[in-house]
């Protein structure tokens, strides 16, 4: 099952060292219960109250044959867990989820094959956490253009998000 | 009375603007020296990494294929910019390359120039960026990536602010909010 959403609302802005996944986890179930509604106006056919849901996706402009991130929140609506096993997008020769951590001054990047979301739950990209790097891009991404991002999932399904390219 | 409550007050209120105080950033206190350091240009010309007297400094290190910390800084800096209006044409706003292998100047410049057509991006060879990087006490590793990524680089990710005396200021942690940034350098200029 594909699905598809294209919503553009904005991620809320970053908070100072609060990139902890927990964090995260934490912020996302408060945020489920106002993303709903929101998502659901998105949606261009009946929302689906099952499945994966997946809003306020942006990318980063970047050259040709570089590296752009992109950020977005997906909702869990299954009563079971899931894990967000990959991602692809025809910009770019690969996709991949990696988590940005800052320690003592330093930031380093891991890569995240599979990441879990709850039941009911959320999961936040954000700006110094979780994204999606886009690697070696087959074309210049500009402010203003939008992409296509499709979402793997462990439950064998996908959702393509149509993802705008802004600064911030 | 009155004039020694003024008197009193105005201590405080000066008191809390010391060294210390003038900075929403972390504050270097003392002030530390910056060295100078050249870098050579894509059109082989020299940029320095000097005191220009009335032009603050602001500088982070990354790489070009970090697509994450490196450009939500570049973009910090844009509203930075914008928020400080023509005082920011004072200001310069310089990137450096810690992968210099694979950050030629020339994708060094186009790649801080994508942010903004004053933003410079430099590339220095093996030794000039070592002794940058020492100067301004910054941390840089190699990790293991992918085929797609390459090798990733892990790196110090705070901002410098050295102000126009070639002085080392302030520093910005990443996640600190921009507008920190923006104040000071409203303060400095």
């Amino acid at each position: 099952m594909v699905s598809f959403c294209s919503c553009s609302s904005r991620v809320p802005s970053r908070g100072a060292a609060d990139f902890s996944m927990s964090a995260l986890r934490s912020k996302a179930r408060l945020l489920t219960a106002v993303l709903l509604p929101v998502v659901g106006a998105c949606a261009t056919a009946d929302p689906p109250r099952t499945g994966r849901i997946v809003s306020s996706a942006w990318a980063r402009p970047a050259d040709s044959g570089a590296t752009s991130g992109a950020y977005l929140t997906i909702i869990n609506a299954d009563s079971s867990s899931v894990e967000l096993v990959g991602a692809s997008s025809a910009v770019a020769l690969a996709a991949e989820v990696h988590e940005t951590m800052t320690h003592e001054g330093m930031s380093h990047m891991m890569a995240r094959t599979a990441v879990a979301i709850a039941p009911r739950d959320s999961l936040v990209m954000k700006s110094g956490g979780l994204h999606i790097m886009l690697l070696q891009l087959t074309r210049p991404l500009a402010v203003g253009d939008t992409i296509p991002l499709t979402l793997r999932f462990s439950a064998g399904d996908s959702v393509m998000v149509n993802v705008p390219v802004r600064d911030f | 009375m009155r004039g020694i409550i003024a008197w009193a007050l105005a201590g405080v209120l000066l008191s809390g603007c010391d060294a210390r105080g003038t900075f929403d950033g972390v504050a270097v206190d003392p002030p530390r020296p910056m060295p100078p350091v050249s870098f050579v240009l894509p059109d082989r010309s020299s940029y320095a990494l000097g005191p220009v007297p009335g032009r603050p400094l602001v500088v982070f290190f990354g790489y070009t294929h970090c697509p994450d910390v490196c450009p939500t800084t570049l973009a910090d800096w844009k509203r930075v910019k914008a928020q400080l209006g023509r005082d920011a044409e004072r200001v310069r706003f310089v990137f450096v390359t810690v992968d210099p292998e694979r950050d030629t100047p020339e994708v060094a410049r186009r790649y801080a120039r994508q942010y903004d057509s004053t933003f410079v991006g430099l590339s220095g060879d093996a030794p000039t960026t070592a002794r940058i990087m020492e100067a301004y006490g910054v941390a840089a590793a190699r990790e293991e990536g992918s085929a797609a990524s390459g090798y990733l680089v892990s790196h110090s990710s705070q901002v410098f602010l050295v102000n126009g005396d070639g002085n080392l200021v302030a520093l910005y942690p990443f996640g600190t909010r921009w507008e920190a940034l923006a104040a000071d350098l409203a303060r400095l200029l």
